[in-house]
């Protein structure tokens, strides 16, 4: 890959994430985090979470699986025993706008895991996911001004779905990726890293947890992998589509809370392709002259060398000619002197 | 088999709080014949009616009461069935009372028939191997072999607890001939309990029977619940698979062990060429029974191991694996210390037995030499028979 | 063999530490089940406290907090567990007995409620009770009268107390979906309301369920009762306790069967308890893993412990949960030996 082009992709890469991570722009209406149990989706959240408090935008966490609030969120909203409406309601009454003066606060509304939602056996079959999940970003009541709303959406992809009762709609899962604006895939680090590992030295790649398939193992993940052992952080595989239309796929690492402050302002998510685990700087290029292998044989030729050797007739040249069997493929040498050639012991 | 009094003067309600209380105390109640503590933890054990699965279990010699033991079977062949039988005949033998699931009469007709008890076949064995061994003096050194390698395997049968017992105490556990059929006057005494197809769970009424005979029998019988093929399509209407059916079903059961921790035991045989293990359903039944045993009987007929060179007239050729999953109480703690565990075992089903025995390949056709290493035939090396 | 220690040292900061509002999920499979460990929570929880050496004053100095525990087992009954407990030194009846224990039996009576219910259990209870110091009288038929009076007795002097704790709350399925669940739910929570009830301020309350998959599995799909609901009903457990702990199967059949599309189509039974168990651990701080060895069965190792970080794990540093493997072996007294591959 040219120099120019890497860094032409980090800057606006970079950007891209930092927008989407930080909301600016409401670039992405629609988020949705597709995670595992090999790497859940929390750290992320707390991220998402950390960056809004930052920026003072309203938080509001719907919990599907969370049973405690998490820090820094403005409003907890529990779904237990809640039809989808109720939900959406209670998401819109939580949010009071700001003073007509300010401009209308941003907002941020998380669902920690949409995968209960979608498998409950007393959801109404009339249903509407696409319209759910509209009604969070843009809410029709007039009380909610005009708020400008970013949704998050967590789904587990290692939990499987229900059978459909309508066997001719789209999954779930198809109608959120086809909705969201951005895709985002979370990794372990340490995986990732042994995974290409695995594929540099054309093994098959290791798999982890539920995909070892194994009895009584759920989760595979030990961080202290052998040789890995700085190998913290989240490996997000953004998949974003542009207001344009064009698509962007990259690779970022983020790496874990404890190495910054939540006051860190800067960005903190890098490329993965510019992380020194995952790619290993190459070493300088050196002088061409000196690519040979030091040792303290002389591995070299001379140019006398090399033109004796070239003057060696290999056996198949002469087998070539087929001078009938047994013919050819003899060993045309000239004895020369530094040979020690005895007539009655050695023979050609 | 003494006739006990059976206590005089207890209405049945108190009946039900001695059950706790007899909980409480592994000794087993004094007046049950074929119940014997365990020489592991004390707790009351009852013979399964075959000596080498008694000793399969743990370390328990026995299959510990208020324990249910499913076997599975792989394949059409019926050898779970004639374990079950053994299970059934034991149960009659000491006075047991027997409920069986949804087979019809005949099926208590066809008991194997007794023919003394398990230590006096153990002896018989061996003096007629005794008898032969005495045939020439060149065979004396193998009379030698025998007793040191093949007798002490072949007769760990009885326990060291159970062999005290058998002096004193009426027999632990009987040997039954498949051949003959069992008569023996307590076996009128069994029930059958038919399955009735009904639109609610076919098993309800099954439990609501053995619940009301249970809970009112005076307090010193003892149950044997017999179900064999359980969810078999010829027996069981199509709804009994439903986990909501034989799971509620099964959950029932060990609350009804549970009730009466010293007084049931339950033997339950699966088919697993219908029910294959690795369906979610038969892993619950699994995981809600306390013992699991697979049997996966070779293929073919056993001729084709016979002629081989391992097998001997004296030493019968194996008709299949035996896998133990789980093993009553040893599992429940967290499993694992047994010695037992992770041995191969094979299987072999004769007239008389049903032998357990560990497993290992016998050596190729012609390979004398693996003939001689091998220790499993317990045969004498060729060498010792020629001169 | 040597005895062990109540608590395997390895496992103690595991075992004793349960953050705010944490679920601990352990499963287990077939051939390596999850007791042991659930009966060394207990342990960590109460064992302190009912050692006969040491006070309960002291006991509070020492570790400020008190703990209470509710058990709720699906699969093993009251007898199962007061007697493993009693292996370690736990004597259970006497801890509920000063209200630091319930337990809420979902075995006996889940399914099918016995006819005669009407005063019999209350009577069961109090022989079991009553009997417990008299095991050096094997034979004795429990008379109608000792035991009732005492009962009698103890109904007067406790009026607390309504029951005995042999004859724990008995949990009943009756109805149909959601709402068969609330009624157990309710059955729970009053257990461990009553036992809040005594509870100074700083206490814990920890919050055993015992293979609640089992539910899920038995009342099927046919019920109204799936994944969703189930967790539904265990977050509203959790809300009434300090930490929950919760034992699943995680047996090939029951996880993978669901994943694997295609040749076989899975079970809803399956289905549901994948999704259960997954769900469970996404939402979990800490999974313990409990299987038997790969290699086949060895003579000292019972099987293999994996203790890893669920997806509720926070991640903040005053949370820090080390994640390994190890292997384990029960020994014939009951005692837990917990060591690291390669030791011994």
């Amino acid at each position: 890959m040219a120099p120019v082009n890497l860094s032409h992709r980090r800057t606006h890469n970079l950007l891209l994430i930092s927008k989407l991570l930080s909301l600016r722009d409401t670039a992405s209406p629609l988020t949705l985090l597709q995670d595992s149990l090999e790497q859940p989706a929390t750290p992320l959240i707390k991220e998402y979470i950390r960056r809004a408090k930052l920026s003072k935008v309203h938080v509001t966490f719907i919990a599907f699986e969370t049973l405690k609030k998490p820090d820094g969120v403005d409003a907890f909203v529990s779904t237990r025993r809640k039809s989808p409406a109720e939900i959406v309601e209670e998401v819109a009454a939580v949010y009071q706008p700001a003073s007509a003066t300010g401009p209308p606060r941003r907002r941020l509304i998380i669902i920690d895991a949409i995968n209960p939602l979608l498998s409950s056996r007393r959801l109404d079959p009339a249903f509407h996911l696409p319209s759910f999940l509209g009604s969070f970003i843009a809410p029709s009541g007039p009380s909610t001004g005009k708020a400008e709303a970013s949704l998050v959406v967590t789904y587990h992809q290692d939990v499987s779905a229900l059978p459909q009762q309508n066997h001719y709609s789209p999954t779930p899962l198809s109608v959120l990726t086809y909705l969201a604006t951005s895709i985002i895939t979370l990794h372990s680090f340490s995986h990732i890293l042994a995974q290409k590992a695995a594929r540099d030295r054309s093994l098959a790649a290791p798999v982890f947890g539920l995909e070892e398939e194994q009895d009584g193992v759920l989760l595979g993940r030990l961080d202290k992998l052998a040789g890995t052992g700085a190998a913290e952080g989240i490996v997000l595989e953004l998949e974003h589509r542009r207001k344009s239309g064009r698509g962007v796929l990259e690779w970022y690492l983020l790496p874990p809370s404890s190495r910054y402050s939540p006051q860190h302002v800067k960005e903190v998510v890098t490329l993965l392709d510019d992380n020194v685990l995952y790619n290993p700087p190459m070493e300088p290029d050196t002088n061409p002259d000196e690519d040979e292998p030091k040792s303290t044989f002389e591995l070299g030729l001379t140019d006398r060398q090399r033109r004796d050797r070239e003057g060696v007739v290999l056996p198949y040249f002469d087998a070539q000619h087929g001078d009938g069997p047994g013919e050819g493929g003899r060993i045309l040498y000239d004895m020369g002197e530094e040979d020690d050639f005895d007539e009655e012991e050695d023979e050609i | 088999m003494s006739f006990r009094k059976r206590n005089i003067g207890l209405s049945a309600g108190v009946d039900r709080a001695a059950v706790p209380n007899a909980s409480t105390q592994p000794a087993p109640p004094e007046s049950s014949p074929g119940i014997r503590p365990s020489p592991d933890d004390g707790r009351p054990t009852t013979s399964t009616g075959s000596p080498s699965l008694d000793n399969l279990l743990a370390g328990h010699a026995g299959l510990p009461m208020g324990k249910i033991l499913l076997i599975e079977e792989n394949g059409t062949t019926d050898f779970a069935g004639a374990l079950l039988r053994y299970y059934a005949a034991e149960g009659v033998v000491q006075e047991q009372k027997i409920h069986v699931v949804g087979v019809p009469e005949q099926w208590g007709r066809s008991l194997p028939g007794l023919i003394g008890t398990a230590e006096s076949l153990e002896e018989k064995r061996d003096k007629r191997k005794d008898e032969k061994m005495k045939i020439a003096w060149r065979y004396e050194r193998l009379g030698e072999f025998g007793a040191g390698v093949a007798g002490s395997r072949d007769a760990p049968a009885p326990a060291p607890a159970g062999e005290k017992d058998a002096i004193a105490k009426p027999a632990f556990c009987h040997a039954f001939d498949l051949t003959k059929r069992l008569t023996h006057p307590a076996i009128t005494n069994m029930s059958f309990i038919p399955l009735v197809p009904s639109r609610e769970s076919p098993f309800a009424a099954i439990l609501k029977q053995l619940q009301t005979t249970i809970g009112s029998s005076p307090s010193n019988t003892i149950h044997r619940i017999v179900i064999p093929s359980l969810l078999n399509p010829t027996m069981y209407p199509p709804n009994a698979c439903q986990p909501e059916h034989v799971l509620q079903f099964f959950h029932s059961l060990k609350a009804m062990m549970s009730a009466y921790t010293t007084r049931v035991t339950a033997m339950i045989t699966l088919p697993l060429s219908l029910f294959p293990r690795s369906s979610g359903l038969v892993r619950w039944i699994e995981l809600l029974s306390d013992g699991v045993i697979e049997l996966c009987p070779f293929p073919h007929s056993a001729d084709a191991v016979a002629t081989s060179g391992a097998a001997t007239s004296v030493e019968e050729p194996p008709q299949g694996m035996l896998k133990t999953h789980r093993l009553p109480v040893l599992h429940e703690r967290g499993g694992g210390s047994d010695q037992n565990v992770g041995q191969d075992w094979a299987f072999i089903l004769s007239r008389r037995r049903f032998e357990i025995k560990p497993f290992s390949l016998p050596p190729a056709e012609g390979d004398t030499e693996a003939q001689d290493a091998s220790a499993t035939g317990g045969m004498p090396k060729k060498s010792d028979l020629e001169f | 063999m040597p005895s062990q220690p109540p608590l395997p040292p390895l496992l103690t900061t595991y075992l004793s530490k349960q953050p705010e509002s944490s679920l601990t999920l352990i499963s287990s499979i077939l051939g390596a089940t999850s007791n042991w460990l659930v009966l060394r929570y207990l342990y960590a929880a109460l064992g302190t406290s009912s050692s006969p050496n040491v006070t309960i004053g002291s006991d509070e100095l020492a570790n400020g907090v008190k703990r209470k525990v509710v058990l709720v087992s699906f699969l093993r009954s009251w007898e199962f567990w007061r007697a493993e407990a009693k292996r370690l030194g736990l004597d259970l009846a006497r801890l509920a007995d000063k209200q630091q224990f319930a337990f809420v039996d979902g075995l006996s009576e889940l399914f099918n409620t016995p006819s005669t219910a009407s005063g019999a259990p209350t009577n069961t209870g109090s022989a079991v009770r009553t009997t417990l110091p008299l095991r050096s009288q094997p034979g004795t038929v429990p008379g109608r009268g000792p035991p009732s009076t005492v009962t009698a007795e103890r109904l007067g002097n406790e009026g607390l107390r309504q029951r005995e704790p042999g004859t724990a709350k008995k949990l009943h399925f009756t109805g149909h979906g959601v709402a068969a669940l609330d009624v157990m739910e309710k059955d729970i929570i009053a257990e461990i309301n009553r036992q809040k009830s005594s509870m100074a301020e700083g206490d814990e309350m920890l919050l055993i369920i015992d293979q609640p998959d089992f539910l899920l599995a038995a009342t099927g799909a046919s019920m109204g009762i799936g994944a969703t609901e189930m967790a539904e009903w265990v977050t509203g457990l959790q809300q009434h306790a300090h930490a929950t702990v919760l034992t699943l199967a995680a047996d090939s059949p029951l996880i993978h069967n669901a994943s694997t599309s295609g040749i076989q189509q899975s079970s809803p039974i399956e289905t549901e308890h994948a999704a259960f168990a997954i769900g469970m651990a996404h939402r979990a701080r800490s999974v313990m893993q409990l299987r038997t060895l790969e290699t086949g069965a060895a003579r000292d190792v019972s099987g293999v412990l994996r203790i890893s970080r669920g997806g509720g794990w926070t991640g903040e540093a005053e949370d820090n949960l080390e994640e390994r493997e190890l292997l384990y072996y029960i020994q014939r007294d009951g005692g837990v030996r917990v060591f690291g591959r390669g030791e011994s």
